[in-house]
């Protein structure tokens, strides 16, 4: 095909879209409602273009023989100013100064409106939840929060409502996000433009910690954040910052940096002795992973009846939590309630994770602030501090040391490798060489293996995305799934695509995040959890055994059937 | 009148006498374009979704006859409802369709026991193509009209446009290759099978006239033989196509064609015509228009759910008497852009009735402008 773009010839090979030709070459068109891994909706009309001398949506027109294509006529740069006219009317508290998609956009195409003239203003904002904020006055309707949430996750937990100027985002029957049985991965947070469904934001609870002198304020970092931080600073995608994330943490006034990777290896012993002891004792298989608060609280609301197919481990973030306020506690000399534990995830759901009712081993939370990769950033950024410039810091000791196993908790497949490479030591007793399970690595929706281990066949599937999840489970109901062991997270890609981390989240960031993670793994001299020597040191001295009583009380939770409420609210213990 | 004829399924037994692209050419060669407002050749439609492959294909009869000022589709289904059948059950046959929906205006609930009258007459004929037929009740959005809205809405989501690539005829509803005809277009084949057929319009015919109603004249009458037949008693000023198709200053001379209306900057559509005389303010009708736009728009794209309130909110103010001069260039502004930039047929055309308005009755505009030319106003 040959097509002619602002008076320049071009030789076209495939079918593509007018929107996506042109970012391949280098041409600028804006746009609001497109998202590259998403169905083409059209709605903003920001991407309009001439063709032909006709005004069409880049978006959704593919590219056709001998086209001609104007993306910067003195119509349709006018056009543009009209649009962003009435989509500032949409938006009731814009700022300018703001870093989102569409101030950044406002910004660049110089565009006045009359604010907060129009459609949506005076709405109740949302703050139902613990873990994300419904803001529609500022809310432009672009659609993509309800493409991920019904296409990608299959929560369907917001959808349109009314039509025309009445039009709004809302969950079923007016309800508030807490009734609505949303899992909170926030997804939609992550695609959304405006910040008008956005994390709910901690950062001063947290700077108010800091500056009280009796508390001591430690700090986690999940393993997905390290890859994504630097995006936050318009870095690369695909940089390991754990040294300089660490640094950052230090000089915002944290006392103690340690690492949830430490509580990952920690999952992996505890799941994988479960593991073994499921299958040793026909107990309910497969076992399903539970690090992924998402997945979890999914489960709750839609799958209630495979609960007992959940690991009973807590997630590494509430196992470091548990921990930290007794045994390192101990270790320290400090009562656990002059501990503020805050932890940095990738992930919106953890925020409500902590809220959870069997989450205070210590008698008070086991963790006291969640904030996301890109609430971190944000502090940063307001912070001036600059990571390029700053330079590598260790973890605190005690907590802070891990292994590639941990490491990989980032990515999908990352959990069901780390178990492998600790529950085939442990099934065989030795130190086997074997590191790399390439076949449960990949971007691939679902991804199954069977591995001999020991001397069984060990039968494993990963799904992410909660779309893919609900076809293991709907399989796995009808018992038509004969595997052993299912890992499931929430977001595509697992924690490293998950709704708290850096803007924009896509395929190709996700896959050279992903590439990132597997670096990290490879250039750490442990690569297995139960060779940590941190983690040697935990059971030692105060666990005793993986899956001792002790272990149990404070390393195990229980999940509720949300089946009939869809709530939050009633969370009443099975 | 020639659609009140009833042939009584002798053209549907005809047609199957003959092989199924024999009954597309005949359409094609009569010369039928859709009657639903796009003027696509129906004929050309078929062959699309004929030459598709597949078991499963899908005839939707558009019975949701939104526009305002048209109601030739009611006239049918009132008073010839076994002709709509007969014309379905020949483009069911044409297309190899087994599966088909009459999608019916919420607000014509009343016609329904009609059609489900003429669909029982004629069951057989119907099971001997292997054709199921049912009715579908729309919920009372103009939107639903659009093709792909309608698709949709039965399929059970929100009335929004689809986008096209791909069209129906492809990946139409349920994903199956669809045919989708307006209620008129589909009673006028078995005329044109029957053989006696004349290209007649049906015109509905409303507005400052004595004798409203559902008029059929030649494709070649024109607005003076249509008026006459109205009988208005006072001297008419502009004829509105519709709230969609905008409006032309009334000249006897002109022809109510596709192409004679769009010579003056507007579009015949579904041949929805509405007298207007000279006592009526035209800034007036393109505001309650407008309000009828804001109303009806789906939501679904920037253009036409912000612009067209923006366009009514001047309406507003120039019909209360507080407009100001830049009003004018402003409407035209959003009109062109709403008409350039909506998603769909409702959006692009919601201004036609405003930039029309604007080119041949600007003066009425201008002077609710003059009024108050000194008054601070908001944007």
């Amino acid at each position: 095909m040959q097509v002619v773009i602002n008076e320049t010839r071009y030789q076209v090979e495939e079918e593509t879209s007018i929107l996506q030709l042109c970012q391949m070459l280098g041409i600028k068109i804006p746009h609001l409602c497109w998202h590259p891994d998403l169905t083409p909706e059209a709605r903003c009309r920001m991407c309009v273009v001439e063709v032909n001398g006709h005004v069409r949506a880049a978006c959704h027109t593919p590219v056709c023989d001998d086209m001609v294509i104007e993306t910067d006529s003195e119509k349709i740069r006018n056009y543009r100013q009209l649009n962003l006219e009435l989509l500032l009317d949409g938006d009731h508290t814009f700022n300018l100064e703001e870093d989102n998609e569409f101030s950044r956009l406002v910004r660049e195409l110089n565009a006045e409106g009359s604010l907060g003239n129009g459609r949506t203003n005076g709405a109740n904002i949302d703050a139902s939840s613990p873990a994300l904020i419904r803001d529609m006055n500022r809310c432009i309707l672009c659609g993509k929060c309800i493409q991920v949430c019904q296409f990608v996750q299959q929560v369907n937990a917001i959808g349109f409502s009314n039509r025309g100027h009445d039009m709004e985002i809302c969950p079923v029957f007016g309800k508030s996000i807490s009734e609505a049985g949303c899992v909170y991965c926030g997804q939609c947070a992550n695609v959304c433009p405006t910040g008008a469904i956005r994390e709910k934001d901690y950062i001063e609870e947290v700077k108010a910690a800091l500056l009280d002198p009796s508390k001591m304020v430690v700090v986690q970092t999940a393993p997905a954040v390290r890859v994504t931080l630097g995006e936050t600073q318009n870095l690369e995608p695909g940089q390991v910052m754990t040294g300089r994330m660490v640094s950052a943490l230090r000089k915002l006034g944290f006392d103690r940096v340690l690492d949830t990777n430490f509580a990952a290896d920690l999952t992996i012993l505890e799941e994988g002795t479960e593991l073994i002891h499921r299958i040793q004792y026909d107990k309910p298989l497969p076992m399903i992973t539970s690090c992924c608060p998402g997945w979890i609280k999914f489960a709750e609301h839609y799958y209630p009846d495979l609960i007992p197919h959940l690991s009973t481990c807590k997630s590494p973030q509430q196992m470091f939590g548990a921990i930290v306020k007794s045994y390192y506690a101990q270790k320290i000399g400090k009562r656990p309630s002059d501990i503020v534990c805050v932890s940095i995830m990738p992930c919106t759901a953890k925020k409500f994770e902590i809220t959870r009712p069997s989450m205070n081993v210590s008698g008070r939370r086991d963790v006291d602030y969640v904030l996301t990769t890109h609430e971190l950033g944000r502090w940063l950024n307001a912070e001036h501090i600059d990571l390029k410039r700053l330079g590598d810091s260790p973890f605190d000791p005690v907590m802070g040391m891990s292994t590639g196993a941990a490491a990989i908790f980032g990515s999908t497949g990352g959990v069901m490798e780390a178990a492998l490479r600790t529950v085939s030591d442990l099934l065989e007793g030795v130190d086997l060489q074997r590191l790399d399970y390439e076949q449960v690595r990949g971007a691939k929706g679902i991804k199954e293996s069977a591995l001999t281990l020991g001397n069984r066949e060990i039968r494993v599937a990963i799904a992410h995305g909660l779309g893919n999840a609900r076809i293991l489970m709907d399989d796995l109901r009808k018992g038509t799934s004969d595997y052993h062991f299912i890992e499931i997270m929430a977001c595509p890609g697992g924690c490293i695509g998950g709704g708290g981390q850096p803007k924009p989240t896509t395929q190709s960031t996700i896959k050279k995040r992903m590439e990132a993670i597997y670096n990290a793994d490879r250039s750490l001299p442990i690569r297995k959890s139960h060779q940590n020597p941190e983690i040697q040191a935990l059971y030692e001295t105060y666990l005793g055994q993986p899956g001792s009583d002790k272990a149990h009380r404070l390393l195990h939770t229980r999940y509720n059937n949300r089946k009939k409420t869809l709530g939050d609210l009633k969370d009443l213990e099975i | 009148m020639q659609i009140l004829k009833n042939t009584k399924f002798k053209a549907f037994h005809k047609a199957l006498s003959l092989s199924a692209e024999e009954v597309i050419e005949q359409v094609k060669t009569s010369g039928l374009t859709g009657r639903g407002g796009a003027h696509f050749p129906t004929g050309l439609k078929w062959q699309f979704i004929h030459k598709e492959k597949g078991p499963d294909k899908i005839l939707i009869c558009n019975a949701d006859e939104g526009e305002p000022g048209t109601f030739k589709d009611r006239f049918i289904i009132r008073n010839n409802p076994e002709l709509l059948i007969e014309g379905i059950a020949i483009a069911a046959y044409a297309i190899g369709a087994n599966r088909g929906y009459i999608y019916l205006r919420a607000e014509y609930k009343n016609l329904r026991p009609h059609l489900e009258w003429a669909i029982k007459n004629h069951q057989n004929e119907l099971a001997q193509i292997h054709f199921r037929l049912d009715i579908f009740m729309g919920q009372g959005a103009y939107i639903c009209g659009d093709e792909t809205a309608i698709m949709n809405s039965i399929e059970g989501y929100r009335g929004e446009p689809r986008s096209k690539p791909p069209y129906p005829a492809q990946l139409g509803l349920f994903g199956l290759p669809t045919c989708i005809n307006n209620v008129t277009t589909l009673s006028n084949v078995p005329l044109i099978i029957d053989g006696d057929w004349s290209d007649f319009r049906l015109f509905s015919l409303s507005g400052n006239v004595s004798k409203p109603g559902v008029y059929e004249l030649p494709p070649d009458s024109s607005a003076g033989d249509l008026l006459a037949l109205g009988n208005p008693s006072k001297p008419i000023k502009a004829l509105f196509f519709g709230c969609a198709g905008g409006c032309v200053p009334y000249d006897p001379k002109l022809k109510l064609s596709k192409e004679g209306v769009a010579d003056q900057g507007a579009m015949i559509g579904s041949f929805a015509v509405i007298a207007v005389d000279e006592d009526q303010s035209i800034p007036a009708i393109c505001r309650n228009i407008a309000e009828f736009f804001v109303h009806e728009s789906c939501g679904g794209c920037t253009p036409c759910r912000e612009g067209n309130v923006k366009v009514l909110n001047i309406l507003n103010r120039l019909t209360s008497g507080d407009g100001i001069p830049e009003d004018i260039d402003r409407l035209i502004a959003w009109g062109n852009f709403i008409q350039d930039c909506a998603f769909c047929g409702l959006g692009q055309t919601s201004n036609n009735h405003v930039l029309s308005a604007l080119t041949h009755f600007r003066k009425e505009f201008e002077e609710l402008c003059k009024s108050s030319s000194m008054k601070p106003v908001t944007r």
